[in-house]
Protein backbone atom coordinates (compact mmCIF):
# COMPACT_ATOMS: atom_id res chain seq x y z
CA UNK A 1 0.00 0.00 0.00
CA UNK A 2 1.41 3.74 -0.77
CA UNK A 3 1.99 6.70 1.09
CA UNK A 4 -1.04 7.78 -0.88
CA UNK A 5 -3.52 5.40 -0.75
CA UNK A 6 -2.85 4.95 2.88
CA UNK A 7 -3.88 8.65 3.22
CA UNK A 8 -6.53 8.59 1.39
CA UNK A 9 -8.41 5.50 3.73
CA UNK A 10 -7.10 7.61 6.73
CA UNK A 11 -8.90 11.12 5.25
CA UNK A 12 -11.94 8.91 3.96
CA UNK A 13 -12.19 7.44 7.48
CA UNK A 14 -11.87 10.38 9.63
CA UNK A 15 -15.17 11.77 7.62
CA UNK A 16 -16.79 8.87 7.96
CA UNK A 17 -16.19 8.58 11.43
CA UNK A 18 -17.12 12.86 11.98
CA UNK A 19 -20.52 11.85 9.90
CA UNK A 20 -21.28 9.18 12.09
CA UNK A 21 -20.76 11.06 15.53
CA UNK A 22 -24.19 13.36 14.65
CA UNK A 23 -25.79 9.83 15.90
CA UNK A 24 -24.32 10.39 19.10
CA UNK A 25 -25.36 14.25 19.16
CA UNK A 26 -24.75 17.17 16.81
CA UNK A 27 -20.86 18.61 17.62
CA UNK A 28 -18.18 20.75 15.80
CA UNK A 29 -16.72 17.81 14.30
CA UNK A 30 -19.41 16.68 11.88
CA UNK A 31 -20.01 20.45 11.02
CA UNK A 32 -16.81 20.51 9.89
CA UNK A 33 -17.28 17.23 7.64
CA UNK A 34 -20.42 18.64 6.36
CA UNK A 35 -19.30 22.12 5.41
CA UNK A 36 -16.08 20.56 3.60
CA UNK A 37 -18.42 17.66 1.89
CA UNK A 38 -20.88 21.07 0.50
CA UNK A 39 -17.80 23.14 -0.07
CA UNK A 40 -16.08 20.33 -2.36
CA UNK A 41 -19.20 18.96 -4.57
CA UNK A 42 -19.70 23.01 -5.17
CA UNK A 43 -16.32 23.05 -6.25
CA UNK A 44 -16.19 19.87 -8.13
CA UNK A 45 -19.37 20.10 -10.03
CA UNK A 46 -18.32 23.90 -11.35
CA UNK A 47 -14.94 22.43 -12.56
CA UNK A 48 -16.43 19.91 -14.14
CA UNK A 49 -19.41 21.28 -15.81
CA UNK A 50 -16.46 24.14 -16.85
CA UNK A 51 -15.20 21.83 -18.76
CA UNK A 52 -18.04 19.28 -19.71
CA UNK A 53 -20.38 22.06 -20.93
CA UNK A 54 -18.81 25.06 -21.79
CA UNK A 55 -15.10 23.81 -23.14
CA UNK A 56 -16.25 21.15 -24.78
CA UNK A 57 -19.50 21.48 -25.85
CA UNK A 58 -19.41 24.89 -26.24
CA UNK A 59 -15.61 26.70 -26.93
CA UNK A 60 -13.83 23.82 -28.25
CA UNK A 61 -16.59 23.28 -31.56
CA UNK A 62 -17.04 27.07 -32.04
CA UNK A 63 -13.19 27.38 -32.48
CA UNK A 64 -13.48 24.24 -35.07
CA UNK A 65 -16.17 26.42 -37.24
CA UNK A 66 -19.21 25.34 -35.63
CA UNK A 67 -20.22 29.61 -35.24
CA UNK A 68 -24.05 28.78 -34.64
CA UNK A 69 -23.19 27.34 -31.53
CA UNK A 70 -23.22 31.31 -30.63
CA UNK A 71 -27.20 31.54 -30.20
CA UNK A 72 -27.60 28.51 -27.45
CA UNK A 73 -24.74 30.41 -26.03
CA UNK A 74 -26.18 33.66 -25.84
CA UNK A 75 -28.97 32.04 -24.85
CA UNK A 76 -27.15 30.85 -21.85
CA UNK A 77 -25.89 33.70 -20.39
CA UNK A 78 -28.75 35.97 -21.18
CA UNK A 79 -29.72 33.65 -17.95
CA UNK A 80 -27.53 35.74 -15.90
CA UNK A 81 -29.50 38.95 -16.10
CA UNK A 82 -31.85 38.23 -13.15
CA UNK A 83 -29.14 38.84 -11.15
CA UNK A 84 -29.79 42.72 -12.51
CA UNK A 85 -33.40 43.20 -11.32
CA UNK A 86 -33.32 46.48 -14.49
CA UNK A 87 -33.04 43.80 -17.35
CA UNK A 88 -34.10 40.47 -15.56
CA UNK A 89 -36.86 40.04 -17.94
CA UNK A 90 -34.42 39.45 -20.72
CA UNK A 91 -33.46 35.75 -19.23
CA UNK A 92 -37.18 34.98 -20.18
CA UNK A 93 -36.36 34.05 -23.64
CA UNK A 94 -33.92 31.82 -22.38
CA UNK A 95 -36.69 30.49 -20.02
CA UNK A 96 -39.30 30.38 -22.84
CA UNK A 97 -36.69 28.37 -25.09
CA UNK A 98 -35.89 25.60 -22.46
CA UNK A 99 -39.82 24.99 -21.45
CA UNK A 100 -40.93 24.96 -25.06
CA UNK A 101 -38.20 22.44 -26.15
CA UNK A 102 -38.66 20.53 -22.92
CA UNK A 103 -42.53 20.47 -23.36
CA UNK A 104 -42.36 19.26 -26.43
CA UNK A 105 -39.83 16.18 -25.73
CA UNK A 106 -41.45 15.24 -22.98
CA UNK A 107 -44.93 14.94 -23.92
CA UNK A 108 -43.91 12.43 -26.43
CA UNK A 109 -41.79 10.82 -24.22
CA UNK A 110 -43.64 10.37 -21.34
CA UNK A 111 -47.62 9.57 -23.21
CA UNK A 112 -45.45 7.08 -25.88
CA UNK A 113 -42.82 5.74 -23.16
CA UNK A 114 -44.94 5.26 -19.84
CA UNK A 115 -48.48 6.41 -19.97
CA UNK A 116 -49.84 4.51 -22.83
CA UNK A 117 -47.68 0.88 -21.96
CA UNK A 118 -48.97 1.24 -18.44
CA UNK A 119 -52.42 1.54 -19.07
CA UNK A 120 -52.13 -1.32 -21.53
CA UNK A 121 -50.05 -3.46 -18.65
CA UNK A 122 -53.27 -2.64 -16.50
CA UNK A 123 -55.76 -4.12 -19.00
CA UNK A 124 -54.34 -7.78 -19.35
CA UNK A 125 -56.97 -10.08 -20.84
CA UNK A 126 -58.49 -12.85 -18.32
CA UNK A 127 -57.65 -15.61 -21.01
CA UNK A 128 -54.40 -14.36 -22.01
CA UNK A 129 -52.94 -18.17 -21.67
CA UNK A 130 -51.76 -17.77 -18.10
CA UNK A 131 -54.01 -19.69 -16.30
CA UNK A 132 -55.68 -18.91 -12.88
CA UNK A 133 -53.04 -17.47 -11.25
CA UNK A 134 -52.66 -14.49 -14.11
CA UNK A 135 -56.10 -13.60 -14.13
CA UNK A 136 -56.70 -13.22 -10.60
CA UNK A 137 -53.45 -11.10 -10.79
CA UNK A 138 -54.74 -8.56 -13.51
CA UNK A 139 -58.22 -9.04 -11.43
CA UNK A 140 -56.07 -7.24 -8.27
CA UNK A 141 -54.34 -4.49 -10.39
CA UNK A 142 -57.17 -3.67 -11.87
CA UNK A 143 -59.13 -3.59 -8.56
CA UNK A 144 -56.09 -1.46 -7.18
CA UNK A 145 -55.80 1.04 -9.87
CA UNK A 146 -58.99 1.71 -10.11
CA UNK A 147 -59.74 2.44 -5.92
CA UNK A 148 -56.91 3.79 -5.87
CA UNK A 149 -57.86 6.50 -8.26
CA UNK A 150 -61.12 6.85 -6.98
CA UNK A 151 -59.50 7.71 -3.54
CA UNK A 152 -57.43 10.67 -4.81
CA UNK A 153 -61.51 11.81 -6.58
CA UNK A 154 -62.05 14.28 -4.53
CA UNK A 155 -65.03 16.11 -5.64
CA UNK A 156 -67.85 13.84 -4.24
CA UNK A 157 -67.78 12.81 -0.93
CA UNK A 158 -66.57 9.73 0.04
CA UNK A 159 -69.93 8.07 1.07
CA UNK A 160 -71.00 4.73 0.33
CA UNK A 161 -69.93 2.71 -2.67
CA UNK A 162 -67.41 5.47 -3.15
CA UNK A 163 -66.26 5.83 0.05
CA UNK A 164 -65.89 1.71 0.19
CA UNK A 165 -63.70 1.59 -2.94
CA UNK A 166 -61.72 4.43 -1.85
CA UNK A 167 -61.48 2.55 1.47
CA UNK A 168 -59.53 -0.57 -0.26
CA UNK A 169 -57.73 1.94 -2.53
CA UNK A 170 -55.98 3.08 0.90
CA UNK A 171 -55.43 -0.44 1.72
CA UNK A 172 -53.68 -0.83 -1.49
CA UNK A 173 -51.89 2.62 -0.78
CA UNK A 174 -50.64 1.33 2.63
CA UNK A 175 -49.40 -1.76 0.61
CA UNK A 176 -47.41 0.10 -1.70
CA UNK A 177 -46.58 2.25 1.36
CA UNK A 178 -45.06 -0.59 3.51
CA UNK A 179 -43.35 -2.19 0.40
CA UNK A 180 -41.48 1.39 -0.02
CA UNK A 181 -40.37 1.60 3.44
CA UNK A 182 -38.73 -2.24 3.92
CA UNK A 183 -37.19 -1.57 0.48
CA UNK A 184 -35.56 1.97 1.66
CA UNK A 185 -34.95 0.40 5.72
CA UNK A 186 -32.81 -2.06 3.46
CA UNK A 187 -31.33 0.49 1.28
CA UNK A 188 -30.40 2.73 4.25
CA UNK A 189 -29.01 -0.13 6.37
CA UNK A 190 -27.05 -1.24 3.30
CA UNK A 191 -25.04 2.01 3.01
CA UNK A 192 -24.43 1.07 7.02
CA UNK A 193 -22.68 -1.97 5.91
CA UNK A 194 -20.89 -0.13 3.03
CA UNK A 195 -19.39 2.46 5.49
CA UNK A 196 -18.07 -0.13 8.12
CA UNK A 197 -17.17 -2.63 5.57
CA UNK A 198 -14.95 0.32 4.75
CA UNK A 199 -14.10 0.69 7.71
CA UNK A 200 -13.19 -3.02 8.79
CA UNK A 201 -11.57 -3.90 6.21
CA UNK A 202 -9.83 -0.69 4.56
CA UNK A 203 -9.14 1.31 7.37
CA UNK A 204 -8.04 -0.97 10.12
CA UNK A 205 -6.49 -3.30 7.63
CA UNK A 206 -4.48 -0.54 6.77
CA UNK A 207 -3.29 -0.53 10.45
CA UNK A 208 -1.45 -3.79 9.99
CA UNK A 209 0.53 -1.91 7.41
CA UNK A 210 1.90 0.87 9.94
CA UNK A 211 2.23 -1.56 12.82
CA UNK B 1 -42.81 3.55 35.50
CA UNK B 2 -43.24 0.12 33.68
CA UNK B 3 -40.85 -1.76 31.79
CA UNK B 4 -43.30 -1.30 28.33
CA UNK B 5 -42.84 2.78 29.41
CA UNK B 6 -39.10 2.21 29.45
CA UNK B 7 -39.04 0.26 26.27
CA UNK B 8 -40.81 3.08 24.81
CA UNK B 9 -38.88 5.96 25.89
CA UNK B 10 -35.63 3.99 25.26
CA UNK B 11 -33.11 6.51 23.76
CA UNK B 12 -32.83 6.22 20.17
CA UNK B 13 -29.26 5.66 20.21
CA UNK B 14 -29.17 2.55 22.11
CA UNK B 15 -31.04 1.07 18.61
CA UNK B 16 -28.37 2.92 17.01
CA UNK B 17 -26.00 0.97 19.44
CA UNK B 18 -27.70 -2.28 18.50
CA UNK B 19 -27.64 -1.98 14.70
CA UNK B 20 -23.93 -1.26 14.81
CA UNK B 21 -23.35 -4.42 16.97
CA UNK B 22 -25.58 -6.31 14.09
CA UNK B 23 -23.75 -5.07 11.55
CA UNK B 24 -19.70 -5.50 12.93
CA UNK B 25 -21.13 -9.48 14.35
CA UNK B 26 -20.87 -11.08 11.03
CA UNK B 27 -17.42 -9.53 10.71
CA UNK B 28 -15.81 -11.52 13.80
CA UNK B 29 -17.75 -14.39 13.46
CA UNK B 30 -18.07 -16.06 9.90
CA UNK B 31 -22.03 -16.59 8.64
CA UNK B 32 -23.89 -17.04 5.84
CA UNK B 33 -27.79 -16.90 5.41
CA UNK B 34 -28.72 -18.53 2.41
CA UNK B 35 -29.54 -16.22 -0.77
CA UNK B 36 -32.62 -16.92 -3.03
CA UNK B 37 -32.60 -16.00 -6.91
CA UNK B 38 -36.50 -13.82 -8.20
CA UNK B 39 -37.22 -14.17 -11.55
CA UNK B 40 -36.58 -10.04 -12.04
CA UNK B 41 -32.80 -11.19 -11.62
CA UNK B 42 -32.81 -13.92 -13.54
CA UNK B 43 -34.68 -12.45 -16.62
CA UNK B 44 -31.82 -9.89 -16.56
CA UNK B 45 -28.77 -12.48 -16.29
CA UNK B 46 -30.40 -14.44 -19.01
CA UNK B 47 -30.55 -11.27 -21.10
CA UNK B 48 -27.54 -10.59 -21.46
CA UNK B 49 -26.55 -14.74 -21.12
CA UNK B 50 -28.58 -14.78 -24.42
CA UNK B 51 -26.81 -12.03 -26.44
CA UNK B 52 -24.64 -13.36 -29.42
CA UNK B 53 -20.88 -13.18 -29.00
CA UNK B 54 -19.18 -9.81 -29.46
CA UNK B 55 -22.48 -7.80 -28.75
CA UNK B 56 -22.29 -4.21 -27.88
CA UNK B 57 -23.68 -3.53 -24.72
CA UNK B 58 -23.82 0.29 -23.15
CA UNK B 59 -23.32 0.02 -19.16
CA UNK B 60 -24.14 2.96 -17.39
CA UNK B 61 -22.71 3.74 -13.88
CA UNK B 62 -25.54 6.64 -13.08
CA UNK B 63 -25.22 7.00 -9.39
CA UNK B 64 -23.22 9.09 -7.18
CA UNK B 65 -20.20 7.65 -4.55
CA UNK B 66 -23.22 8.01 -1.36
CA UNK B 67 -24.93 4.87 -3.08
CA UNK B 68 -21.90 2.99 -3.98
CA UNK B 69 -22.76 0.03 -1.21
CA UNK B 70 -25.59 -1.05 -3.64
CA UNK B 71 -24.48 0.12 -6.91
CA UNK B 72 -20.95 -0.74 -7.39
CA UNK B 73 -21.60 -4.88 -6.39
CA UNK B 74 -24.05 -5.05 -9.65
CA UNK B 75 -21.43 -2.70 -11.97
CA UNK B 76 -18.84 -5.30 -10.73
CA UNK B 77 -20.92 -8.46 -11.95
CA UNK B 78 -22.16 -6.68 -14.82
CA UNK B 79 -19.00 -6.13 -16.38
CA UNK B 80 -17.81 -9.77 -15.32
CA UNK B 81 -20.98 -11.25 -17.27
CA UNK B 82 -20.40 -8.99 -19.76
CA UNK B 83 -16.67 -10.11 -20.12
CA UNK B 84 -17.17 -13.73 -19.89
CA UNK B 85 -19.47 -13.47 -22.14
CA UNK B 86 -16.93 -11.43 -24.71
CA UNK B 87 -19.15 -8.45 -25.16
CA UNK B 88 -18.15 -5.26 -26.05
CA UNK B 89 -18.83 -2.73 -23.05
CA UNK B 90 -19.59 0.93 -23.94
CA UNK B 91 -19.51 2.82 -20.41
CA UNK B 92 -20.64 5.98 -19.76
CA UNK B 93 -22.53 8.18 -16.91
CA UNK B 94 -25.09 11.47 -16.59
CA UNK B 95 -24.16 11.61 -13.18
CA UNK B 96 -21.49 14.35 -12.58
CA UNK B 97 -20.10 13.81 -9.00
CA UNK B 98 -17.79 10.62 -9.01
CA UNK B 99 -19.61 8.61 -11.88
CA UNK B 100 -17.11 9.06 -14.59
CA UNK B 101 -14.16 8.53 -12.29
CA UNK B 102 -16.13 5.34 -10.54
CA UNK B 103 -16.64 3.88 -14.60
CA UNK B 104 -12.96 4.25 -14.75
CA UNK B 105 -11.79 2.80 -11.94
CA UNK B 106 -14.16 -0.10 -12.04
CA UNK B 107 -13.87 -1.44 -15.80
CA UNK B 108 -10.38 -1.37 -15.93
CA UNK B 109 -10.34 -3.30 -12.81
CA UNK B 110 -12.52 -5.91 -14.08
CA UNK B 111 -11.35 -5.51 -17.81
CA UNK B 112 -7.82 -6.29 -16.10
CA UNK B 113 -8.85 -9.66 -14.87
CA UNK B 114 -10.01 -11.00 -18.17
CA UNK B 115 -7.34 -9.12 -20.20
CA UNK B 116 -9.72 -7.15 -22.03
CA UNK B 117 -7.72 -4.11 -23.85
CA UNK B 118 -9.03 -0.74 -23.50
CA UNK B 119 -10.51 1.04 -27.26
CA UNK B 120 -10.93 -2.70 -28.65
CA UNK B 121 -12.69 -4.56 -25.83
CA UNK B 122 -14.29 -1.85 -23.96
CA UNK B 123 -14.45 1.98 -23.96
CA UNK B 124 -15.55 4.85 -21.56
CA UNK B 125 -17.57 7.52 -22.45
CA UNK B 126 -17.57 9.82 -19.35
CA UNK B 127 -19.98 12.29 -18.48
CA UNK B 128 -21.70 14.68 -20.23
CA UNK B 129 -24.24 17.80 -19.24
CA UNK B 130 -28.35 17.35 -19.88
CA UNK B 131 -29.35 13.67 -19.94
CA UNK B 132 -32.26 14.20 -21.68
CA UNK B 133 -30.38 15.83 -24.89
CA UNK B 134 -27.72 12.97 -24.16
CA UNK B 135 -30.02 10.49 -24.64
CA UNK B 136 -32.14 11.40 -27.45
CA UNK B 137 -28.81 12.89 -29.39
CA UNK B 138 -27.27 9.15 -28.75
CA UNK B 139 -29.58 7.67 -31.32
CA UNK B 140 -28.74 9.70 -33.73
CA UNK B 141 -24.67 10.01 -33.61
CA UNK B 142 -22.71 8.55 -30.11
CA UNK B 143 -19.77 10.53 -31.83
CA UNK B 144 -21.66 13.81 -32.36
CA UNK B 145 -22.85 13.65 -27.87
CA UNK B 146 -19.30 12.22 -27.09
CA UNK B 147 -16.44 13.37 -29.98
CA UNK B 148 -13.96 11.89 -27.29
CA UNK B 149 -13.86 9.40 -24.53
CA UNK B 150 -13.24 10.58 -20.98
CA UNK B 151 -9.31 10.69 -21.50
CA UNK B 152 -9.98 13.23 -24.39
CA UNK B 153 -9.13 10.19 -27.02
CA UNK B 154 -11.50 11.14 -30.06
CA UNK B 155 -13.78 8.32 -30.61
CA UNK B 156 -12.67 7.82 -34.54
CA UNK B 157 -9.06 7.03 -33.00
CA UNK B 158 -11.22 3.86 -31.20
CA UNK B 159 -11.14 0.34 -33.08
CA UNK B 160 -13.85 -0.60 -31.16
CA UNK B 161 -16.01 2.88 -32.10
CA UNK B 162 -15.97 2.47 -35.84
CA UNK B 163 -18.70 0.21 -36.00
CA UNK B 164 -20.92 1.97 -33.25
CA UNK B 165 -22.50 5.09 -34.24
CA UNK B 166 -25.53 4.94 -33.11
CA UNK B 167 -28.43 2.65 -30.98
CA UNK B 168 -28.80 0.53 -33.59
CA UNK B 169 -25.33 -0.97 -33.19
CA UNK B 170 -26.40 -1.56 -29.33
CA UNK B 171 -27.78 -5.15 -28.14
CA UNK B 172 -28.71 -4.23 -24.70
CA UNK B 173 -28.53 -1.11 -22.05
CA UNK B 174 -27.64 -2.16 -18.78
CA UNK B 175 -28.53 1.25 -16.73
CA UNK B 176 -26.45 0.89 -12.82
CA UNK B 177 -28.40 3.80 -11.19
CA UNK B 178 -29.40 5.74 -7.51
CA UNK B 179 -32.00 8.09 -9.23
CA UNK B 180 -34.55 9.23 -12.17
CA UNK B 181 -32.39 8.26 -14.87
CA UNK B 182 -33.72 4.90 -15.08
CA UNK B 183 -36.91 6.55 -16.17
CA UNK B 184 -35.87 8.29 -19.14
CA UNK B 185 -33.96 5.20 -20.39
CA UNK B 186 -37.35 3.36 -20.59
CA UNK B 187 -39.34 6.54 -21.91
CA UNK B 188 -36.44 7.69 -24.09
CA UNK B 189 -34.70 4.60 -25.49
CA UNK B 190 -36.57 1.36 -25.00
CA UNK B 191 -40.14 3.56 -25.95
CA UNK B 192 -38.33 5.14 -28.92
CA UNK B 193 -35.33 3.15 -30.33
CA UNK B 194 -36.36 -0.49 -29.41
CA UNK B 195 -33.23 -1.59 -27.28
CA UNK B 196 -34.19 -3.62 -24.45
CA UNK B 197 -32.86 -2.15 -21.21
CA UNK B 198 -32.33 -4.13 -18.20
CA UNK B 199 -31.59 -2.28 -14.57
CA UNK B 200 -29.98 -2.36 -11.21
CA UNK B 201 -31.49 0.17 -8.77
CA UNK B 202 -30.93 1.22 -4.97
CA UNK B 203 -33.52 -0.65 -3.16
CA UNK B 204 -35.23 2.82 -1.98
CA UNK B 205 -36.02 2.85 -5.64
CA UNK B 206 -36.75 -0.42 -6.94
CA UNK B 207 -40.32 -0.83 -5.83
CA UNK B 208 -41.27 1.49 -8.73
CA UNK B 209 -39.74 -0.12 -11.40
CA UNK B 210 -41.38 -3.67 -10.85
CA UNK B 211 -44.47 -1.97 -12.90
CA UNK B 212 -41.86 -1.47 -16.15
CA UNK B 213 -41.00 -5.63 -15.58
CA UNK B 214 -44.61 -5.82 -15.47
CA UNK B 215 -45.49 -3.56 -19.20
CA UNK B 216 -42.47 -5.28 -20.63
CA UNK B 217 -40.95 -2.26 -20.79
CA UNK B 218 -37.41 -3.41 -18.81
CA UNK B 219 -35.67 -6.74 -19.55
CA UNK B 220 -34.77 -7.36 -15.68
CA UNK B 221 -34.47 -5.29 -12.14
CA UNK B 222 -31.75 -6.18 -9.33
CA UNK B 223 -33.58 -4.38 -6.65
CA UNK B 224 -30.72 -3.07 -3.65
CA UNK B 225 -28.24 -5.48 -2.15
CA UNK B 226 -30.22 -7.95 -2.13
CA UNK B 227 -30.51 -7.81 -5.92
CA UNK B 228 -26.69 -7.50 -6.82
CA UNK B 229 -26.37 -10.67 -4.01
CA UNK B 230 -28.45 -12.49 -6.65
CA UNK B 231 -27.01 -11.70 -9.37
CA UNK B 232 -23.27 -12.08 -8.22
CA UNK B 233 -24.59 -15.94 -7.44
CA UNK B 234 -25.59 -16.29 -11.19
CA UNK B 235 -22.30 -15.18 -12.58
CA UNK B 236 -20.49 -17.20 -10.26
CA UNK B 237 -18.36 -13.99 -9.09
CA UNK B 238 -19.28 -13.52 -5.21
CA UNK B 239 -18.73 -10.15 -3.95
CA UNK B 240 -19.18 -7.32 -1.51
CA UNK B 241 -23.12 -7.81 -1.72
CA UNK B 242 -23.04 -11.57 -0.80
CA UNK B 243 -20.44 -10.67 2.03
CA UNK B 244 -23.23 -7.82 2.70
CA UNK B 245 -26.64 -9.62 2.80
CA UNK B 246 -25.11 -11.78 5.90
CA UNK B 247 -25.19 -8.10 7.75
CA UNK B 248 -28.19 -7.28 6.15
CA UNK B 249 -30.34 -10.56 7.59
CA UNK B 250 -29.37 -9.69 10.80
CA UNK B 251 -30.09 -6.36 10.83
CA UNK B 252 -33.80 -7.15 9.36
CA UNK B 253 -34.21 -9.60 11.52
CA UNK B 254 -33.18 -6.68 14.68
CA UNK B 255 -35.60 -4.69 13.19
CA UNK B 256 -38.38 -6.85 12.53
CA UNK B 257 -37.93 -7.92 16.71
CA UNK B 258 -38.02 -4.32 17.50
CA UNK B 259 -41.11 -3.16 15.51
CA UNK B 260 -43.04 -6.06 17.61
CA UNK B 261 -41.52 -5.24 20.57
CA UNK B 262 -42.46 -1.66 20.03
CA UNK B 263 -46.11 -2.73 19.33
CA UNK B 264 -46.21 -5.03 22.35
CA UNK B 265 -44.57 -2.29 24.82
CA UNK B 266 -47.70 0.42 23.48
CA UNK B 267 -50.58 -1.83 23.49
CA UNK B 268 -49.21 -3.37 27.18
CA UNK B 269 -48.52 0.48 28.17
CA UNK B 270 -51.87 1.33 27.31
CA UNK B 271 -53.71 -1.17 28.86
CA UNK B 272 -51.53 -0.57 32.09
CA UNK B 273 -52.71 2.61 32.01
CA UNK B 274 -56.24 2.49 31.41
CA UNK B 275 -56.23 0.08 34.22
CA UNK B 276 -54.75 2.43 36.47
CA UNK B 277 -57.41 5.03 35.56
CA UNK B 278 -60.20 2.62 36.84
CA UNK B 279 -58.55 2.69 40.31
Amino acid sequence: MSAVEMIQIWVMAFFTLAIFSFLYKDNPVYRVAEHIFAGLSAGYYVGLIWKSVIIQQLWEPMMAGSWWLIIPGLLGALMFARFWEKISWVSRISLAFVMGNTAGIFLISQLHGLVLPQIKATMLPLGGGGGLTAALLAIIIVLGVISTLIYFYFSKEHKGALGVTAKVGIWFIMIAFGAHFGYTVMARISLLIGRVYFLWNDWLGSLAHIF
Amino acid sequence: MSIWDKILQLDRRWIYLMVALAVIFPLIVPMTFKIYITPEVRQLYNAIDSLPDSSVVMLTFDYYPSTLAETEPMSVAALNQLFQKNCKVLTLTTVPLGGPSIAERVTRKIAKKYHKVYGVDYVNLGYKANYVAVLKGMGTSIEAIYPTDNSGTPLSKLPMMKHIKNYNDIKFIFVVSDNGIVDYWISIVNAQYGIPVGSGVTAVMAPKFYSYIGSKQMTGLLGGMKGAAEYEILVKERGMAVKGMTMQSLVHLLIIGLVILGNVAFFASRRNHKKGEHF
